[in-house]
């Protein structure tokens, strides 16, 4: 058992940024109630817009810039059809559209940008990112019981600001009388339409705003690993979800501390498993650390939906 | 009040045509694969003698489409039921496809032989079906957990199940059966024994759906528990029994579907159901989310359109991204789907 595992995890970029695709996901459901199942579309719609177009050329404003106008634009196509239908519609919908996206872009079709199912390697769009890096010379620099190279250590400074921002920004739309529109659309859209506002413009609203996010956290993750459609798929999603319940929906800090113990559970039990379950091979480690991401999430809908942080007078899940 | 009784009495022989119905499938089964086993060294000559001939590329997809078609309608049916009756959507219904094609696996490992695996894969569907229906699905009820908290509860359990394959399977990809697909060719197309068994199996299946649906007394009350579970209820129907029946067929459904579908693709590995969940949800939608023959015929057009497509697409891996563009689409100018009532749904 190494506890330096555990603690490296939680502060890695990983965390960071599902820690953001989370709070994105925290707009859609935690504060509207959008059933948004391809939170990882995003994510890859993201880390694709940014990644594709460094690769080709373009500067790193360029690539934040197309990554962001991307998941807007993919909101867009998700929410027109959907969003004024029920909402199980909206969460068959938006699984289909992210699979497609993933599918797309591990097709052999458009092989010359995407780099088909192998993706992108990272010294194909981190270079930009990493020279702006201001810990000069790059090397392994160790703080406490971290040891990360100064490209890592660049990276999450750079990441952990992007979720306090995020955070903040939640924090405040939370709190405006945008936010207390949304939070009628998810309790009663009619009653919100009684009033005068515009349900699927607002809901629109928020799609993108959560969608954005995601991309945002894709491009850090991609920073982080590298662009592969075959990690972005419907699991992925699952495990967003699973962070924002397990944290808390419409809590400021829920989605983080949901990607925070998500991952840090995740490494403790790969750890554990083999301590408690010498027989297991240790190719079944993961998919049992997996599979107690499920049970945990089936868990915590029965007994606690509200998470860690969250107020079970707001959220009901009756959409 | 007689009639009540009446209705009584009969509900008592409810198991029982359920047996007879089993029965009888597995009775189709057993004949249709007697079949080609006879057939199968006149294949080899056939298909010695016509192996110049070109087959037509357009129609023989579409005939592998309206095969895979089949073996999607009969995987989600069962998804389509549970929705119709509980309103659930069932993200953990690829992996009971996959469980019966690890089943399957298991028996065969195990010395059985393919046909005996198959039974025991439909019986074992149907277990987890009725198991999860007590331990877990029937508690939510109780509970008065709503469908779209339900829907969550089974993405963890597909989670949780995918996982638990994975380890059971390993991650390596399995063969149910070793044998060579020989070929026949009829005109332009060729078509090989195992395929044509699938295929009339999934035709008396679904042909026994529908029966059952239309004919029997239980499928009429399945089908007013769809309709509006509380008015069911009112007259006298058990909903949680039609429930626990429907949650039974569909795991033993879907059980036989993943057999069909290891055999048809010739492999199958722990994530061969997780691969084909959205196009089951696909064809269900499609078809008309809920609508007891809409899996049947969503599940077709799917099947042709993913295999026609690849005649016309740049590279065939787009094939599945074609059905989730259709499926956007359809939801798009027909939310309701082909066969669906027009309600309002928004």
């Amino acid at each position: 058992m190494d506890i330096n595992d555990i603690l490296q995890i939680i502060v890695s970029p990983t965390t960071a940024a599902f820690a953001l695709a989370a709070i994105g996901l925290n707009f859609h459901y935690g504060l509207t109630g959008l059933l948004n199942m391809g939170q990882a579309g995003f994510m890859l719609i993201g880390m694709y817009g940014y990644a594709i177009t460094v690769s080709q050329g373009g500067s790193m404003w360029l690539g934040i810039l197309i990554s962001f106008v991307g998941a807007i634009l993919f909101a867009l196509f998700l929410g027109w059809p959907t969003l004024r239908l029920r909402g199980d519609y909206l969460a068959i919908v938006t699984i289909a559209a992210a699979e497609m996206v993933r599918l797309i872009g591990r097709s052999q079709w458009l092989k010359e940008w995407t780099g088909g199912n192998t993706g992108l390697r990272g010294n194909q769009f981190k270079g930009p990112f990493e020279n702006l890096s201001p810990f000069q010379p790059a090397r392994i620099v160790e703080i406490g019981p971290f040891s990360f190279h100064t490209t890592i250590w660049w990276l999450m400074l750079v990441g952990w600001v992007a979720v306090a921002v995020a955070a903040g920004l939640f924090w405040r739309l939370n709190k405006s009388p945008w936010g207390r529109v949304l939070k009628g659309v998810r309790e009663d859209e009619d009653a919100v339409r009684s009033l005068g506002k515009s349900v699927y413009s607002f809901k629109m609203q928020a799609l993108i705003i959560g969608g954005v996010l995601g991309a945002a956290g894709g491009v850090i993750w991609a920073h982080g690993n590298a662009v592969q459609p075959d990690s972005m798929g419907r699991v992925t999603t699952f495990w967003i979800w699973t962070m924002l319940l397990l944290g808390g929906a419409a809590t400021v800090l829920g989605p983080i501390l949901g990607s925070v113990l998500f991952w840090a559970m995740f490494v403790f039990i790969k750890q554990l498993a083999p301590l408690v379950l010498p027989n297991l091979a240790p190719q079944q480690i993961e998919p049992l650390a997996l599979a107690f991401v499920g049970i945990g999430l089936i868990l915590l809908i029965v007994f606690r939906p509200q998470g860690i942080l969250g107020d079970k007078r707001e959220i009901s899940l009756n959409v | 009040m007689r009639n009540a009784n009446h209705a009584g009495q009969k509900a008592r022989h409810f198991p029982l045509r359920i047996a007879l119905l089993s029965t009888l499938t597995v009775a189709a089964i057993t004949v249709i694969s007697a079949v080609p086993a006879q057939a199968s060294q006149l294949a080899t000559e056939v298909a010695d003698t016509s192996g110049g001939t070109e087959t037509n590329l357009l129609l023989q997809n579409l005939l592998n489409g309206i095969t895979f078609g089949l073996l999607l309608a009969l995987a989600s049916v069962g998804l389509s039921l549970i929705y119709a009756t509980t309103g659930l959507s069932n993200f953990a219904h690829g992996e009971q496809v996959t469980f019966g094609a690890a089943a399957a696996f298991a028996a065969v490992t195990a010395g059985a032989p393919l046909l005996l695996a198959a039974v025991i894969a439909v019986a074992a569907g149907g277990a987890s079906g009725w198991l999860q229906d007590t331990v877990l699905w029937s508690q939510l009820r109780k509970r008065r957990i709503a469908p779209m908290q339900q829907m969550i509860v089974s993405i963890g359990l597909a989670l949780a199940a995918v996982n638990l394959l994975q380890i059971w399977m390993g991650a390596q990809r399995v063969r149910l059966s070793t044998s060579i697909e020989v070929r026949y060719e009829f005109g332009p197309v060729s078509i090989g024994p195992q395929t044509m068994i699938s295929m009339a199996v999934c035709i008396v299946a679904l042909g026994a759906v529908g029966f059952f649906l239309q004919r029997t007394r239980l499928g009429r009350a399945t089908r007013a528990v769809s309709d509006n579970p509380a008015l069911a209820s009112a007259t006298g129907i058990s909903v949680n029994r039609v429930i626990r029946i429907v949650w039974i067929m569909s795991g033993s459904l879907a059980a036989l579907g993943g057999v069909l579908l290891a055999l048809y693709e010739n492999t199958s590995d722990f994530s061969a159901g997780a691969r084909i969940l959205l196009l089951m949800f696909a064809a269900v939608t499609l078809g008309g989310l809920g609508h007891p023959f809409g899996a049947l015929v969503g599940s077709l057009v799917v099947g042709v359109v993913a295999e026609v497509s690849t005649v016309f697409l740049p590279t065939p891996d787009l094939k599945y991204a074609i059905v989730m563009g259709m499926l956007i689409l359809t939801l798009l100018v027909r939310p309701q789907g082909l066969l669906g009532r027009k309600e309002r749904v928004g």
